[in-house]
């Protein structure tokens, strides 16, 4: 009796212990993590518009009333940069690591005169142009990304159907290219 | 004879079968910790970043959404009404009261994966806040029904139970958990069938 009780308890620490790795590992090996199906969108450094209902990858815009576009992209060798004309509507961006963290966010509030324009590098990369300024990055938010590859997403709104035609021209000519100096 | 072999196998079910079986209803039970909850709303202003616990990166990394940074927005869900009992399509709710402090407001109806529920193009079937009418003091109340009602109405299709997701943008709610004094729209129940 007593070895059955041994048996039931070393099966239940098993549980446990199969219970955290199970949790632990997951996010390392679903492979359909926001940041595979980015990279499964296509080409890095292009913002790929995403659709209300999911595409092939499983990615969409979700909130009806928000216009979706998202990039991936590798710093490893040149800084990313960013740049949009705000549209007047609310836009937003976030940029996340492969790990899906965020790394940064902001908003058309919280940007410089309205528009997209932010510098993504790695600290090296940062301390070199803070080593030797560039002019044309004097109103450029720089921002530290600690790994090398991840993913931006940029958001529109679209609280009517007539801020459609602007939303969709935001997102059209936004930017995410690798920083080769201005 | 078979009794060490058999308390093995035993050992081994209930240690990989629990172990396998746990894990999958903790994900599917919730998206983690560090919810903030006001009436029947939740909100995992967390969820996004580096600091999120085991449980809800997991959850993440399963459901793969684009989730929304700190600075751009919180979304809110319910799934039930006030009353404790699950939203489902057949009934009638009315959602009223004001909403934290945001810039932006947006509220659609969800499926179980939530997805956006879709009606029918020309039927209203999500709202935000430069849309909807609003009561002299600034609070709204919307109809949430399957037929058509007057003022605020929000069309929902043929289907089961359903969640209603709320999304505050640019809101100072997402930067901090000081959330817990701030007022959510109620949802009541105001009849099923063809009541």
């Amino acid at each position: 009796m007593s070895r059955l009780l041994y048996a039931v308890i070393t099966g239940v620490f098993g549980a446990v212990l199969l219970h955290i790795i199970i949790i632990l590992g997951i996010p390392h090996f679903t492979g359909k993590d926001a940041y595979t199906r980015v990279v499964a969108e296509g080409a890095p450094f292009v913002f790929h518009r995403l659709e209300v209902k999911p595409d092939t990858t499983g990615l969409s815009s979700l909130d009806p009333y928000m216009r979706v576009a998202v990039c991936h992209f590798d710093i490893s060798r040149q800084p990313l940069s960013l740049v949009a004309l705000g549209s007047g509507s609310f836009w937003s961006i976030s940029l996340y690591d492969k790990d899906s963290n965020e790394v940064f966010s902001m908003n058309d509030r919280t940007s410089v005169a309205g528009d997209v324009d932010v510098l993504l590098a790695t600290p090296v990369q940062i301390a070199q142009l803070r080593k030797t300024p560039i002019p044309a990055l004097a109103q450029t938010i720089l921002v530290e990304h600690r790994g090398t590859t991840g993913y931006a997403v940029l958001r529109s709104m679209v609280a009517q159907p007539s801020f459609e035609a602007e939303a969709r021209e935001f997102l059209a000519e936004a930017e995410c290219l690798p920083f080769t100096g201005r | 004879m078979f009794r060490v072999p058999l308390l093995i196998a035993l050992t081994l079910i209930i240690a990989f079968g629990g172990g396998i079986l746990s894990s999958l209803s903790a994900l599917n039970a919730s998206v983690g910790f560090g919810a903030i909850r006001i009436g029947v709303w939740s909100a995992f202003p967390a969820a996004q970043t580096a600091e999120a616990d085991p449980y809800a990166k997991a959850h993440r990394a399963k459901a793969g959404r684009l989730l929304y940074g700190s600075a751009e927005g919180l979304t809110f869900t319910a799934s039930a009404d006030d009353a404790g009992q699950r939203l489902t399509g057949t009934c009638t709710y009315r959602l009223s009261g004001r909403t934290p402090t945001a810039r932006l407001w947006t509220l659609y109806a969800a499926d179980g994966d939530g997805l956006p529920l879709v009606a029918s193009a020309d039927l209203p079937t999500s709202l935000n806040s430069q849309t909807v009418l609003r009561q002299h003091d600034g609070t709204f109340s919307v109809t949430i029904s399957p037929t058509a009602k007057a003022g605020n109405w929000l069309a929902l299709p043929d289907t089961g139970a359903f969640s209603l997701v709320l999304t505050l943008l640019d809101t100072p709610a997402a930067g901090s958990t000081g959330l817990i004094g701030l007022d959510m729209p109620g949802i009541e129940t105001l009849g099923c069938g063809n009541e």
